[in-house]
């Protein structure tokens, strides 16, 4: 695959946040306070799970682990929709993109393209524990 | 302490340093150095504790060290005062009172909030060096900074380099004569490696040679076009000195990135792309930096055979003739005998399973590669051997001069290894690999304690351990040699047998030797202990096993014989 194909922001991503940036006229006080959800646009889509741990393995797994095996639970990213819920695509996504640099996450946005990271969440979803 | 005995156990100790001689330079009483002494064998001349009394071990006193990351420093012990870092930063460095943990002064240095993410395994710092008294340290965000050895007070701070692209330091600097003398890590972000030497006093740059030669010097046509700006070639780890042959001893990392397409031939006929002098051993010239010999262990590197191991210098007794020689147990898994004159190869043979080179031809000194076991862009290599943790990695090995054997943490790992399209961005990690590590090589056994005859190059006894990364070696005039292990359980052994005499559990787990000094005529042992967090990542569920073997922790623990 070639990455730099996809480099750039999806067209999803563009879209949500066109649309966050609409004045809708909610009043202040309704309006969400969490980041608004972003979708893998990949979910379900098995023929890209391969592909996805391979890139996982190449970019990640020196801190997340071979196979997201890994055993220090806050880099352990089989637990994400543990931690996080149905909030899980857009923590992966907003981590990946904008990084945890006190933490040792560093920024992707940029080397990375989504298309990219969301066939690693793609196969990250298919590793989830319920333990 | 006050400044006149400061001074005076300075000129002592620039005494002692001055008479170690290019044999087995003698560690003293203390410990003033990383590795013991000059040539880093980890080898103490002290035997008060000794194979008949090393039962009778407890503990005299504990210090915590106030950070859970992996603790990987080596105090250093002077004028009956500890030197200690801890991790992450080092978040601080403790000057103690060796004989009862109380602390004489803290120092806790500024560190920006985001140096984290340009390192790469771990936030571990591996001690300070001492001379005159300074305390010399070396920070994860690339900067080295001199103390008041009395007052912990800071003298000055030099960037060593900038932490944003991808450097940072890890162990402690060399000191040699009137220089403090560092090397960076940064293999991994597409660094170019250098040692840098600088005036005691006043933080002055003296001397920097990069280890990749640049364009005009012998050794850049080893590079395929522009690939040796970002090469790798790090100095992460510590340097050896042979003060009367006035060198200094640094090796060098892996070639960057892990993946071999992107600087030369990406196969076994390597040509002329043998990407000097990365994963080598380089002998400096300790006024000038000036490279005085090389030696690759690893040519055209691909496998992260990192050569940063420690040189242990000794003068062996080869064919009939003393021969002053440098030791190294390299991650390639071959152990290197070496003339330390002039870097010709004395001997190589392999000290855990390889299977990625046959052997080390003798009159080239270059390894006989299975071009099956290389692996090229796309293209898989299955079940090599070691892996890149290697046969050894930084934990350090000790030679002592009493049994004339080398104990060394090993590791028995193999890994399947691919080389991917990536593009360089600086501060990034840059490895264009795929790799799984998560690969038990044969026996049951997943890393050995090995005693090794570095003469007839051969096994002579081993102690065979269900997890892998083991605590560094240290051994004694006493006929000892100790161990620590990921459990926690530190190992009193018999050096010339391999029987175990004495242990004991500190609760987390130990990933660097243990050290032995002497204050008031006692000899005291002490152990810093800290369960690692960064490698086992690499490691899958054999990393998970180590990291569920200890909580991590972060103490000082010294022994002193009860009655």
């Amino acid at each position: 695959m070639n990455l730099t194909a996809f480099r750039g922001t999806s067209w999803l991503v563009g879209v949500i946040a066109f649309l966050a940036l609409l004045p809708f006229g909610v009043p202040k006080a309704q309006q969400p306070t969490a980041t608004t959800q972003i979708e893998n646009p990949f979910a379900g889509r098995a023929d890209l799970v391969e592909e996805g741990r391979s890139l996982f393995n190449q970019y990640c797994s020196h801190c997340h682990g071979p196979n997201a095996v890994q055993g220090e639970r806050p880099r352990d990213l089989r637990r994400l929709y543990i931690r996080y819920g149905n909030k899980a695509s857009t923590v992966f996504y907003e981590t990946v993109s904008t990084g945890r640099m006190d933490m040792g996450m560093p920024v992707w946005k940029g080397i990375l393209s989504d298309e990219v990271l969301w066939r690693m969440f793609t196969y990250l979803q298919t590793v989830q524990t319920q333990l | 302490m006050s400044s006149k005995l400061s001074t005076l156990i300075g000129g002592v100790l620039a005494v002692v340093l001055a008479a170690a001689t290019s044999a087995h330079a003698q560690s003293g009483k203390e410990w003033m150095m990383y590795g013991g002494d000059y040539a880093n064998t980890r080898y103490s001349d002290l035997n008060q504790i000794n194979t008949k009394n090393v039962g009778k071990l407890r503990v005299a006193w504990i210090r915590s060290l106030g950070t859970l990351e992996s603790q990987e420093s080596t105090p250093v012990v002077v004028g009956g005062t500890m030197y200690v870092s801890t991790s992450s930063g080092p978040r601080y460095v403790f000057a103690l009172n060796a004989k009862d943990g109380s602390i004489k002064w803290k120092y806790e240095p500024e560190l920006p909030r985001d140096f984290m993410s340009t390192v790469c395994c771990g936030l571990d710092n591996r001690g300070v060096a001492y001379a005159n008294g300074r305390v010399f340290v070396t920070r994860l965000d690339a900067k080295m900074v001199a103390l008041d050895a009395n007052t912990g007070k800071e003298l000055w701070t030099t960037t060593v380099m900038e932490y944003k692209s991808g450097h940072s330091i890890t162990s402690p600097p060399l000191i040699v004569k009137d220089l403090v003398v560092t090397g960076y890590a940064g293999g991994e972000y597409g660094v170019r490696g250098a040692v840098q030497a600088y005036k005691q006093d006043t933080g002055e740059m003296v001397w920097k040679t990069h280890t990749i030669p640049g364009p005009g010097e012998p050794g850049n046509e080893s590079w395929k076009g522009e690939s040796w700006k970002v090469g790798g070639g790090s100095t992460w780890y510590v340097g050896s000195y042979d003060p009367k042959l006035n060198l200094v001893y640094w090796s060098t990392s892996n070639a960057g990135p892990w993946g071999g397409h992107t600087r030369g031939n990406d196969s076994s006929d390597v040509g002329p792309y043998t990407n000097l002098h990365t994963a080598s051993q380089l002998a400096f010239d300790g006024d000038t930096g000036k490279i005085a010999w090389h030696y690759q262990m690893t040519p055209a590197d691909v496998w992260d055979y990192d050569g940063v191991n420690e040189a242990v210098l000794a003068d062996l007794s080869i064919g009939g003739q003393k021969v002053p020689a440098l030791m190294k147990a390299d991650r390639n898994g071959f152990f290197y005998v070496l003339n330390r004159e002039n870097g010709k190869l004395l001997s190589a043979e392999p000290f855990v399973n390889v299977n990625w080179a046959k052997r080390i031809d003798k009159a080239t000194g270059r390894p006989v590669e299975d071009p099956a076991k290389r692996p090229q862009l796309k293209k898989w290599a299955r079940n090599v051997c070691p892996n890149l943790f290697g046969g050894k990695n930084w934990e350090p090995m000790s030679y002592s001069q009493q049994t004339g054997l080398v104990y060394i943490p090993t590791f028995n790992l193999c890994m399947d290894i691919a080389g991917k399209e990536e593009e360089y961005e600086a501060g990034k990690f840059y490895l264009a690999s795929e790799f799984d590590l998560d690969k038990a090589d044969a026996g049951g056994h997943l890393s050995e304690l090995m005693a090794w005859d570095p003469i007839a190059q051969k096994r002579v006894w081993g102690i065979k351990e269900d997890l892998p990364i083991l605590g560094g070696a240290m051994s004694t005039a006493g006929g000892l040699m100790f161990y620590g292990d990921p459990r926690g359980i530190v190992k009193g052994v018999d050096a010339k047998t391999g029987d175990v005499l004495w242990k004991f559990g500190v609760g987390t787990g130990i990933v660097q030797s243990p050290i032995t000094y002497m204050v008031d005529g006692k000899q005291y042992l002490a152990v810093v202990a800290g369960r690692i967090k960064g490698p086992p990542s690499f490691l899958g569920k054999i990393g998970q096993r180590v990291i569920d073997a200890s909580p991590e922790g972060g103490i000082v623990v010294v022994f002193e014989l009860g009655q």
